[in-house]
């Protein structure tokens, strides 16, 4: 599995708070924030994966993410 | 004699067996009559020679037999002379028996007036009657009053088995026919009958006065003992303390408060604080009678603040604030919140706020310990978005507690945001060190330097601003117009409810870094401080977790790409979100309500699931809250 399991809490609310200065974090909304995100990497990496089969290619290649992208954006 | 009810239920009409008894026979009797009458009187002959075998027989067979048997019975007493004439007295007596045992061994399940009938049906005995039953319970009160009156509570009781007495033995009546007791009745000595009776309340009302009474005039006398006048005695909740005058106002304005907590309540007392602020505003009688720490520590902070907070009319609140003080910190809160949501009502007055924040400071200094830097800015926002919303009483209650972090600092201090200062000014109030407080002062002065820079693009906003429009709103007003003046500075501190200047003084640094930096940074891309971005490395790794296939390297790029879309997308709905719910704060219901709308936490998928599946355990025991002994919860809330 993976190796690195901690998440960047600081690098993630650096991102939201440059983004939204206004907003503020909860005491650990971070980490649900992280797991949001790790479940969209998740989808998108379905998504990529099952596009790749399509086009039936061994390696991920930057149209499947594309593609991929579209079809989450939807969702 | 379950296994009796089975069997009789075999017909498999009836569920409980209970009424077998009486329904066979009534079904019997109904049914084809005599026919069967007179096959099973000839079953009934046949069968003499066979019967007394008991031991041999099973009870099945026996019971079958008495099934068979036993329907000339029926729980109409005028069938009672039928049955007599069609069957032999020997198989009476053993039916009976059997039937009067399955009777009395069912004594629960066998509902009243079956048993009555079944007592009927069988032994002819008298019908109990109620006046027979009083008279012969009469009969055995006078008995037994010769025995200690407790008895006469186990009169029922005694009644009881008089009458289970006579109900038993079947035969023995049955044979003689109607027996009756000899009725030996003596006339009821009325006079020891009321005596006892006399005695028996007298015993009751001593039991329950815990007073030992020998005659009726002893316990006359002493009804009203001391319980009882306990209990009527005085039942209020609290009694007045006897103050002088004016602490006594308080005291009767704050101690009602204190217990009750409803806003109403408080509402009311805040009409009162307000009259009273009233009065001390004229008056300028209080400042003497307590020269405490705290006065001298008002007369310091006045100094401090005088160039923000002209005027007796701050002494003098803050004298009477000062009295608050002496009492419970707990009373200091509801003044405080009092006093807060008087200032909610009497905005115009600045002067008011800037006293509110003396006191308050006072009362953060004598209770609150130490707070953050870190945890200013949370509690600031929460403040001011709090006190410039409605003011409800437990909200300002709630906005002060929320501040105690707060290193709140006075930058704004021009009157046009009076009400802003005035907020600030609380913040600091519930500051607890002088240390914060010194820095709060010369942060104060490095902001009144770089204020009037941005004063000038925020006058004529703030001035604009009508009073209640949330800080928030403004800060949004204010980020077009200051990202003009202030490209370089990515965000904007000043707007926001007063950060401390370390945000502040790390951006100023920061610009002049930039500047150097940019000349340096060509090969690799050092985008981390002022781009804050996801590790590419992580996004890496993880991504290809997930794929489980090789990936392209252009491919990562445009995962990255997405990533920091996700995360634009994610703090607008978030902000989104907060708005909605009128907060400041994200929270986890917040997330969970963006991972909802995502479609990752649907109703089969919990949230908690989704936890356990992706984070190590340090993570889950964070955001999982588990019992544990001790009636504990971690992380506790």
């Amino acid at each position: 599995g993976r190796m690195k399991r901690t998440a960047p809490r600081s690098t993630l609310r650096k991102i939201i708070k440059k983004h939204k200065p206004q907003l503020r974090l909860a005491a650990n909304t971070d980490l649900l924030v992280h797991l949001s995100f790790l479940l969209f990497l998740h989808r998108l990496a379905e998504e990529a994966r099952t596009k790749a089969f399509e086009n039936r290619s061994k390696i991920i290649k930057p149209e499947h993410t594309i593609a991929a992208a579209k079809v989450i954006k939807h969702l | 004699m379950l296994l009796m009810s089975r069997l009789l239920c075999n017909d498999g009409r009836y569920k409980f067996g209970t009424m077998c008894l009486c329904d066979f026979s009534l079904q019997n009797i109904s049914g084809s009559g005599k026919d069967k009458n007179s096959g099973r009187s000839t079953l009934v002959k046949q069968r003499p020679a066979v019967f007394p075998d008991l031991d041999n027989d099973t009870p099945r067979n026996m019971l079958k037999r008495i099934i068979q048997t036993q329907p000339q019975v029926s729980p109409l007493a005028l069938r009672i002379s039928k049955h007599e004439e069609t069957e032999g007295p020997v198989w009476e007596l053993p039916a009976k028996r059997i039937s009067n045992m399955g009777e009395m061994q069912l004594p629960d399940l066998v509902p009243e007036d079956a048993s009555i009938a079944t007592f009927r049906m069988t032994k002819k005995r008298r019908k109990i009657s109620v006046s027979e039953f009083e008279r012969a319970a009469d009969e055995r009160l006078p008995q037994n009053q010769a025995r200690s009156t407790l008895d006469s509570s186990t009169a029922l009781a005694r009644s009881f088995s008089m009458s289970l007495g006579t109900v038993i033995p079947p035969d023995t009546v049955e044979k003689r026919g109607l027996l009756r007791r000899p009725k030996n009745r003596r006339a009821i000595d009325i006079e020891a009958f009321e005596g006892g009776v006399e005695q028996n309340m007298l015993k009751r009302k001593a039991q329950k006065y815990l007073v030992d009474s020998q005659t009726a005039s002893e316990i006359q006398t002493t009804v009203l003992t001391s319980d009882v006048e306990i209990m009527l005695s005085n039942t209020e909740l609290f009694v007045q303390p006897q103050f002088d005058d004016q602490s006594q106002n308080k005291l009767s304005v704050l101690e009602p408060q204190l217990l009750n907590s409803k806003t109403s309540a408080q509402r009311s007392k805040i009409s009162d604080a307000a009259q009273e602020e009233a009065r001390l505003v004229g008056t300028d009688t209080r400042r003497t009678p307590r020269n405490s720490e705290n006065l001298i520590l008002d007369h310091e902070h006045a100094g401090r603040m005088t160039p923000l907070s002209p005027g007796t009319p701050a002494n003098q609140q803050e004298d009477k604030h000062s009295h608050s003080q002496q009492s419970n910190p707990m009373k200091q809160l509801s003044v405080s919140e009092e006093v807060a949501v008087g200032t909610a009502e009497h905005r115009a007055n600045a002067g008011y706020s800037e006293d509110l924040e003396k006191t308050l400071r006072e009362k953060g200094e004598s209770q609150i310990t130490a707070a953050q830097d870190a945890r200013a800015e949370p509690e600031e926002g929460g403040i001011a978005e709090g006190s410039v919303e409605h003011p409800g009483s437990p909200k300002a209650e709630h906005e002060i507690t929320r501040s105690v972090g707060g290193g709140s600092l006075d930058r704004h201090s021009h009157t046009s945001s009076s009400e802003k200062s005035g907020m600030k000014l609380l913040k600091e109030a519930v500051e607890q060190a002088d240390e914060l407080e010194d820095q709060a002062i010369k942060i104060e002065l490095d902001g009144t330097e770089e204020g009037p820079t941005e004063d000038e693009a925020e006058d004529p906003e703030s001035e604009g601003d009508s009073i209640k429009t949330p800080t928030f709103v403004r800060a949004v007003a204010y980020k077009p117009l200051l990202s003009t003046p202030h490209p370089a500075k990515p965000a904007a501190p000043k707007l926001s409810t007063p950060r401390p200047a370390k945000p502040a003084a790390a951006r100023s640094p920061q610009q002049p870094l930039q500047a150097n930096r940019v000349p340096k940074g060509s090969g690799v891309s050092r985008r981390k401080t002022s781009e804050p971005e996801i590790a590419s490395s992580l996004i890496k790794k993880i991504f290809s977790h997930y794929v489980k296939m090789p990936v392209a390297r252009d491919a990562f790029k445009i995962v990255q790409k997405c990533s920091e879309k996700y995360f634009m997308q994610l703090s607008n709905d978030l902000e989104a979100y907060i708005h909605h719910a009128g907060r400041k704060t994200v929270e986890m219901e917040d997330l969970e309500v963006l991972m909802r709308r995502q479609g990752l936490v649907t109703d089969k998928m919990p949230l908690h699931v989704l936890i356990e599946r992706y984070f190590p355990l340090e993570y889950r025991k964070l955001l999982i809250p588990v019992a544990a002994s001790g009636n504990s919860v971690i992380p506790s809330k």
